[in-house]
């Protein structure tokens, strides 16, 4: 999977790009709206990361230039400025998703996979990972072939952490992914523990291995090993 | 002690003429019962030169009973040994009165068929006190008249002279800063008041433009600030990543974490308050607040439920609003929000929608809390707690955009916050 990361903030882009290399995508960084136009000029990607504010000029032009191009690139637009007009504004000019920053790398990544699974979407919405199988429409969860009893919000939760498999996701990083914008008003992030724990003795009662780890005092891990 | 302008006015116009009617009063008493005095001696030498010039010379001394049988005031008495004419005061009982009356005597020598003779004539002063009263009287009213009238005139005359003050003053009252409205100060025709007017109008603008730059400030402070944040928050998540992190570095990155989730918070209460304070949410629709309550429940109860916090809902009223339905839906969550942290450990929380109220109480610490600081920004009662200081703060910005009132209580140990919708 290729990725254009159009952002400005060097530092920002940096850990965003190694992030996100690190696993099934190839991501490729500009900082100008210039460069930005020239990439979706030559190279076809799966999805566009957009800052809005850039020095020469608003982000919204490459939304325009992709329109005129006729192309169907997935768009998230990664903003600083979050007000309803934007937003509009965005999904209007043909955006995918809208992430307000500051954000946390591990949501970037679900939410690029959950916008190129529905580029895809091919019948088939199922996430495959090992024993697991998770049917995205009919939101049901079988392991080993067995229906597994799950909340919906407990789905939520192994779409992220298989999502982010191998990276150490921390208590607010779930907290914010589970609770959207009330879980940063919260000051405390103990009912994550509660929702892992839940989620482990499912897997567990319904014969799952053990992928689930906690790191230490940080947050949780989705292992494979 | 305050008081109004009038007041002050009245009170010395009242002082002075009260002073001057002291003072003059007794004077002028004075003045005319010597003026009477002196015009009853006259009356008095009147009559004596008229006897002198016209009886006199009649009278002979057989005829002096006679004299006085028919005579009332004017008398031949028996010498008193007088070699002047002497005036005095004396007083005279009546009969039909029955009561002593003053009277002003002259005695004066005559000679009457070669014998010394006095010759005595009186005049009733019961007269002229009456008279006296009369003109006392007369005086009262005329002062009476006088002071009222001049207090009537100065009043209404301050009242339209001050008018385009108290105006100011009323328009300087209904002034608000954070409403953009400049005050309508018009012009008057006193040269005072449009100095005063002018003076004002520029202050207020001064200061509005010194708000609205603080206000400009904070948003823009709070807008630098998402990217540097967002920078923390990645280089967080990537260090985090790392394969040799030791138990040690695990907690610091922890506490990392929740420095920058706390950053994150208050940088994202601010702005909310200036995009409040900017008007940035005007989408005004008609929704029930039981409905919306319910949306959030869920997040709420899980909250609690960390904490053992026992909750009791009663929403069997409906509230219908128009309100920004994001707006009102923070405000309903910073409440609630406030409920669960503040809480404590197996602690109650009541949530109760009545009539045009929205009701939580929570226990929490034993002590009532000012209700005039808890709604100010950064008025944490306890510096342990993680809150941010401003989830109240936008309560009260909220309901103040919409008209709405929160009030706080404590009572039976529990804090109870309410919304009047």
């Amino acid at each position: 999977m290729k990725l254009l990361l159009i952002e400005d903030e060097q530092e920002l882009a940096e850990s965003i790009q190694s992030y996100l290399n690190n696993n099934e995508f190839v991501c490729e960084r500009v900082s100008s709206l210039s460069a930005a136009t020239e990439k979706i000029l030559l190279y076809e990607y799966d999805t566009i990361l957009l800052d809005l504010m850039l020095p020469d000029g608003n982000g919204f032009t490459i939304l325009e230039e992709l329109k005129r191009q006729n192309k169907t690139e997935g768009v998230i637009i990664l903003s600083a400025k979050e007000t309803l007009e934007t937003r509009i504004e965005g999904f209007n000019l043909g955006a995918d998703d809208y992430l307000i920053k500051p954000f946390h790398l591990s949501e970037l990544l679900v939410r690029i996979q959950a916008l190129i699974r529905r580029k895809q979407f091919s019948g088939n919405n199922k996430i495959v990972f090992n024993e697991i199988e998770i049917d995205l429409m009919s939101k049901v969860v079988k392991i080993n072939n067995i229906s597994l009893e799950i909340t919906k919000k407990e789905i939520d939760l192994l779409l992220y952490l298989i999502g982010n498999k191998g990276r150490v996701l921390s208590k607010s990083a779930i907290a914010e992914h589970l609770s959207g914008d009330m879980a940063d008003m919260m000051d405390n992030h103990d009912f994550v523990y509660a929702h892992i724990k839940n989620l482990k003795k499912k897997l567990k009662n319904a014969g799952c291995k053990k992928y689930i780890k906690a790191i230490y005092g940080l947050g949780y891990k989705w292992d494979d090993d | 002690m305050t008081k109004n302008l009038l007041y002050k006015t009245q009170r010395v116009y009242l002082i002075f003429s009260i002073a001057v009617f002291i003072v003059v009063a007794p004077l002028f008493y004075i003045i005319t019962e010597k003026l009477y005095i002196k015009d009853t001696d006259e009356t008095l030498i009147t009559y004596k030169t008229e006897f002198l010039k016209k009886y006199i010379l009649k009278l002979k001394e057989t005829d002096i009973p006679v004299w006085n049988k028919f005579n009332n005031d004017i008398k031949i008495i028996k010498t008193k040994g007088l070699t002047d004419d002497s005036i005095f005061n004396t007083s005279h009982y009546n009969i039909t009165e029955q009561e002593n009356e003053p009277y002003r005597e002259l005695y004066s020598p005559v000679i009457i068929e070669g014998k010394p003779y006095t010759f005595s004539v009186g005049v009733n002063m019961l007269e002229s006190e009456d008279l006296m009263i009369s003109i006392a009287l007369l005086f009262i009213v005329i002062i009476i008249l006088l002071l009222s009238g001049l207090f009537f005139i100065n009043k209404e005359l301050s009242l339209s002279l001050w008018k385009p003050f108290y105006t100011t003053l009323q328009q300087i009252e209904d002034f608000e800063i954070d409403k953009y409205e400049l005050p309508q100060l018009s012009e008057t025709k006193i040269k005072e008041f449009n100095r005063l007017n002018n003076s004002i109008f520029k202050l207020i603008e001064k200061n509005i433009k010194i708000y609205q730059n603080q206000r400009e400030f904070v948003e823009n402070a709070a807008h630098e600030l998402q990217t540097p944040i967002a920078v923390f928050q990645a280089k967080i998540d990537t260090l985090i990543q790392g394969s040799d992190i030791t138990e040690a570095q695990s907690v610091i990155f922890a506490s990392l974490n929740n420095t920058v989730n706390q950053l994150k918070r208050l940088n994202k209460n601010l702005l909310l308050l200036s995009k409040i304070d900017n008007n940035q949410f005007e989408k005004i629709e008609s929704f029930s607040i039981k409905k919306l309550i319910e949306k959030q429940l869920d997040f709420f109860i899980e909250q609690a439920e960390q904490k053992s916090i026992m909750i009791k809902i009663n929403l069997q009223n409906d509230i219908t609003v128009n309100a920004d339905i994001g707006l009102t839906e923070i405000l309903v969550n910073n409440i609630f929000l406030n409920a669960v942290r503040h809480n404590i450990k197996c602690g109650e929380l009541y949530i109760s929608l009545s009539e045009k109220k929205l009701t939580v109480a929570n226990t929490g610490k034993s002590k009532q809390l000012s209700e005039e600081k808890i709604f100010h920004r950064f008025s944490t009662s306890d510096s342990s707690e993680q809150g941010t200081g401003l989830g109240l703060a936008i309560v009260k910005k909220i309901a103040d955009a919409n008209n709405w009132s929160v009030s706080y209580s404590f009572s039976e140990n529990l804090h109870f916050f309410s919304v009047q919708f």
